[in-house]
């Protein structure tokens, strides 16, 4: 299971870019970003090689700061490439509801990352499936 | 006032209603005739064609005419001064926000008298002169800061006059010298508590046994968040600078009412519209009448409080009747969609909830001609858990228990901690935007 970043911010005009400047100034590199919005405030869902130091980062800057436990998939990045994780949920009678993808190395390597509960099945059943369950991102 | 020099009084919280009662109508007649010795009071009972003389006891009340802050005003700054300037000690004014100033002046012995005063009421919360305490209050003009030190001093506790503001020192201070008292405002007090959350600190940890809150109305949901956060017990303090200040109403252990020391006020609660009493127990506005004041006496003083005397007798087994929480000052009171609302009644709500800190803004505005309310709420650091879904329903929640409260809709916007202002002395919670 791996640490997605999650952090609370009200709907306002510059609150992406100062986490964007306090992660870029540690030198945080980003690997997925996503925004759930509320109107007035949201939630910036955040994914990165250094779960530990980005939070710890924008804490520092008195940002509300929470971890959410994600399962981070490897799979292989060409057409197709989501099936084999795909028939493996299905087989496990496993439903996806919260879930993206993103590219590791174009051509090659993409993850699949899925939130909500079930994770632990999620995972053994990619185990089973011959896929990389991955506790560390690059 | 001559004759009234013996204060010491501890005695005075004993007494039978008939024996008190037998002290009042003295010192009433006594205060009377004190009155009558300056301009303004002599003026006033000439046109009301009153004979001092004619009041023998606190039956008499209702024969005395009423004073405001209008009057006051009107009076600055020696208007009501019934002793040679020489005699006076100490002026406290109140500038207020609307321009003319008001002034309160005390003799040597109505500063003793005070001091006395609000020594009784920590004494009242089982303090003694083994503890320490620190003074978070602006001293000043106003007068929480000196009422409360000089009280704590004529007590004899260690008294460190730390002055408000400066969160880390104020920390410092308090472990440095195992402070067991406070005092402060309530909204203070909370900003201590969340800043040292933030820093990971907690303010059980610095070991507070009492605090002494007042100053600004808040509810019995923030006395109880306190106690949590801090470990300590609270004390309610009411008073009025017109009144001294501190120490004219006070929490004993039992803390459910403020005893008012009434061998030194003559108390009235009477309908704001017609000023005729009400029954016992129910709202009206707090009519003073001091008792013991030499420089500067006020006779029904009409403080614009809202409260209620609490029936029946203290388990504590003191005789001075008790005083409810003040639902408001009738300035206070906000009237929207033609509902009146107190923001006590909002602070109650608000905190119920776990996931809010302690601070909170009401905000008032209009759409198309109709009112409308937003209450602002810190999101609590460590409540927060990652999850969009649990704050929209937090969110929904705490609408629907403001809805249910108040009758009308009102808006919930959830802050990042931090982003509300910082109180320090009294807390500025209403903003009305509506003109």
């Amino acid at each position: 299971m791996y640490n997605e970043v999650r952090v609370f911010v009200e709907n306002k005009p510059g609150k992406l870019s100062k986490v964007a400047e306090l992660l870029g100034k540690a030198g945080i590199d980003l690997l997925a970003l996503e925004i759930a919005d509320e109107g007035q405030f949201g939630v910036l869902k955040i994914l990165t090689a250094e779960p530990d130091r980005a939070k710890a980062v924008l804490e520092q800057a008195g940002m509300t700061v929470a971890f959410n436990k994600v399962a981070v998939i490897e799979i292989p990045d060409h057409p197709g490439g989501l099936l084999q994780l795909a028939r493996a949920l299905e087989k496990a009678g496993i439903n996806v509801t919260d879930a993206y993808g993103c590219i590791l190395e174009r051509g090659k390597r993409a993850i699949f990352v899925v939130k909500g509960d079930h994770l632990d099945q999620i995972e053994s059943a990619a185990t089973e499936a011959g896929l990389r369950v991955l506790q560390e991102l690059e | 006032m001559t004759g009234v020099a013996d204060i010491t009084g501890a005695r005075f919280e004993w007494m039978s209603r008939d024996e008190l009662i037998k002290w009042q109508s003295e010192a009433l007649r006594r205060t009377v005739a004190q009155a009558a010795k300056s301009p303004w009071y002599s003026a006033r009972f000439r046109e009301i064609g009153l004979d001092p003389s004619s009041i023998s006891s606190i039956e008499d009340v209702a024969k005395l005419p009423f004073t405001t802050k209008d009057d006051l005003r009107l009076s600055y700054p020696f208007g009501m001064l019934t002793v040679d300037p020489e005699e006076v000690i100490r002026v406290h004014t109140s500038s207020g926000t609307t321009g003319t100033p008001t002034a309160i002046l005390h003799s040597r012995a109505d500063i003793d008298c005070w001091a006395e005063l609000m020594a009784r009421c920590l004494a009242m919360s089982g303090a003694t002169r083994s503890d320490v305490f620190q003074n978070m209050s602006g001293y000043g003009m106003f007068t929480g800061g000196l009422g409360l030190h000089y009280g704590a001093e004529r007590l004899g506790m260690m008294v460190l006059p730390a002055g408000p503001g400066n969160t880390a020192r104020q920390i410092k201070l308090i472990r440095d010298f195992h402070v067991t008292c406070i005092h402060a405002t309530p909204s203070y007090a909370m900003h201590v508590a969340q800043r040292m959350l933030a820093e990971g600190d907690d303010p059980k940890s610095l070991g507070i046994k009492r605090a002494f809150l007042g100053a600004e109305p808040y509810s019995e949901e923030m006395r109880q968040k306190l106690q949590e956060l801090y470990g300590f017990k609270v004390f309610n303090s009411y008073g009025l600078s017109e009144m001294n200040g501190p120490g004219v109403a006070f929490e004993c252990p039992e803390q459910n009412g403020m005893h008012v020391w009434e061998d030194s006020y003559l108390v009235e609660i009477v309908d704001p519209d017609t000023l005729e009493p009400v029954e016992e127990g129910e709202v009206g506005e707090l009519v003073m009448t001091t008792l013991r004041r030499e420089a500067m006496p006020l006779i029904r003083y009409r403080t614009r409080d809202l409260t209620s005397i609490i029936p029946g007798e203290c388990p504590c087994g003191r005789k001075h009747r008790r005083l409810a929480r003040m639902v408001g000052r009738s300035d206070d009171m906000l009237i929207i969609r033609g509902v009146n609302v107190f923001p006590s009644q909002i602070e109650e709500v608000v905190m119920r909830h776990k996931w809010i800190g302690g601070n909170y803004v009401i905000r008032l505005t209009k759409a198309e001609a109709l009112d409308q309310m937003t209450v602002q709420v810190e999101l609590s650091r460590s409540e927060f858990d990652g999850s969009l879904e649990t704050l929209r329903h937090l969110r929904a929640q705490l609408q629907k228990e403001l809805r249910d409260q108040l009758g009308f809709n009102v808006n919930v916007e959830v802050l990042e901690p931090g982003s509300l202002p910082a109180t320090e002395g009294k807390a500025k919670r209403v903003i009305d935007e509506r003109n």
